[in-house]
């Protein structure tokens, strides 16, 4: 469902990617590793349309990033990125406004409150901001968010660096039990636990 | 009637004021003395030509002239909105002049034939100064919201991406920095226009009433030209933030980084 082909990429001068291949089919989970720098983030960039390569082919459900498809492939990844760039605005309205521009206005409120209770979260902090959540507060709610998209690709740029032990257990089996195609990267080895996991290492 | 001519000699006393101001910036050791010559002797220069050419133009009266007149303070404003946004001039220059343009033209029309009723919307008297002070304000207005909206991005963007990646929409994801460069740029003219001749009065009310209008009618004229104002200014910002997009994004909704200046 996600294809590579000997794509090359420079940025700044510096290659980071030449003649790079890479499939994923569907409903499969891969863990990325690999020392830092060596372009691992840019992967998923490229697969947003945040980055362009410079040669080779890089298709989505057989379908190219071109400005035609971006928005549905968009649509069918949820990212999490390492920072979880949220912008600052009240946990409840950004949660809203996420809803709403997805069209999933009108989604089951119980379905929320038990999300909010598996991550742990309580109501308080719908009322917070995001500058004012810790880091693994904010990792939490990203994830909130990935639940509550459902959407069908998750790419997830160290999920759980900021969470307890507990806490990332609960959360590894919960997404990797899901029928999605999901690709992490983590250097948490809390992921090598799970067999139906494939290790890549860059 | 109208206001009694200045004597050039006279005009020239008032520059007798600057000895302090560079006495004082001399002792204060503020380094401005050169900056602030060099503002005066191009003010003198470019009011003189000015002076010679509005003569010309309203000798003349000629609608073509003056509408080309116009164009050519359109091309010059666009060039220094986008210098003073850190813009580069050759991608930007037609969609801020059109956007400049078009709320600029309808504004200037209906103010000539629907406010003022003359008969030759292309007078000069009427185009030219109401024209200018359309323009000298919209560029400030413009210079407000494209750069606010740009740097704005440019300085958020990987919030910008991830939400672009979480709402699918450019629209959407960017509405926010919308939001907040056409508020940027209006909010003066909204504030000014709160305080209007509580504490100064405007200059085109002066210089009517000096040249021999009655107060009422010099006021009647400032509150169409506050309007629209902020009416040109209001829509050519929004106008230029729109359609500027094109080259301000690539096909795939991430900003061109390209199109800034680059500062050495």
């Amino acid at each position: 469902m996600i294809n590579f082909e000997s794509v090359h990429l420079k940025r700044n001068d510096k290659e980071i990617f030449s003649g790079f291949d890479f499939f994923v089919q569907k409903n499969e989970k891969i863990l990325i590793q690999g020392k830092s720098g060596i372009g691992k983030t840019t992967l998923f960039k490229i697969l947003l349309g945040f980055e362009t390569i410079d040669k080779g082919r890089v298709t989505f459900n057989k379908k190219d990033i071109v400005k035609e498809h971006i928005k549905e492939i968009r649509h069918q990844i949820f990212y999490l990125s390492q920072d979880i760039d949220l912008k600052n605005k009240k946990v409840k309205s950004l949660l809203e406004e996420i809803l709403e521009y997805n069209l999933l206005k009108n989604q089951d409120k119980t379905y929320f409150s038990d999300l909010l209770k598996f991550l742990d979260l309580n109501d308080i902090i719908l009322n917070q901001s995001i500058k004012e959540l810790s880091g693994g507060e904010r990792q939490r709610i990203g994830l909130l968010i990935g639940f509550l998209l459902d959407r069908p690709v998750w790419l997830l740029d160290e999920p759980t660096s900021a969470l307890d032990d507990t806490m990332k257990n609960k959360i590894m089996d919960c997404i990797i039990g899901q029928e999605k195609t999901i690709i992490i990267i983590s250097h948490d080895d809390v992921w090598k636990k799970n067999n139906t996991i494939k290790i890549e290492r860059w | 009637m109208g206001a009694q001519d200045l004597d050039l000699l006279s005009l020239a006393s008032l520059l007798v004021f600057l000895i302090p101001v560079f006495y004082i910036n001399r002792r204060l050791k503020l380094t401005i003395n050169k900056t602030m010559t060099f503002s005066i002797i191009r003010m003198f220069i470019q009011l003189s030509f000015v002076g010679i050419y509005l003569e010309f133009l309203f000798k003349f009266n000629s609608p073509v002239l003056n509408i080309v007149y116009l164009l050519i303070m359109i091309s010059i404003a666009c060039q220094s909105i986008l210098r003073s946004s850190n813009l580069k001039v050759l991608k930007f220059f037609i969609p801020v002049f059109f956007s400049l343009l078009l709320p600029f033209a309808i504004i200037l029309l209906f103010f000539n034939a629907v406010v003022v009723r003359i008969d030759n919307l292309f007078e000069a008297k009427y185009m030219i100064p109401i024209g200018g002070m359309l323009l000298g304000n919209c560029l400030r207005s413009i210079i407000i919201g494209l750069n606010n909206f740009y740097s704005g991005i440019k300085k958020d963007e990987k919030v910008y991406l991830y939400s672009l990646s979480l709402f699918c929409s450019r629209i959407q994801a960017l509405k926010p920095y919308f939001k907040e460069s056409i508020t940027a740029s209006i909010t003066p003219t909204i504030a000014s226009m709160a305080t209007i001749g509580l504490v100064s009065l405007p200059g085109m009310m002066t210089g009517q009433i000096l040249g021999g209008s009655i107060p009422i009618v010099a006021i009647k004229y400032q509150i169409a030209i506050m309007l629209s104002i902020f009416y040109a200014e209001y829509f050519s910002t929004i106008l230029s933030v729109l359609f500027s997009l094109k080259v301000g994004f690539n096909e795939l909704d991430v900003l061109n980084q390209d199109i800034f200046i680059s500062k050495k």
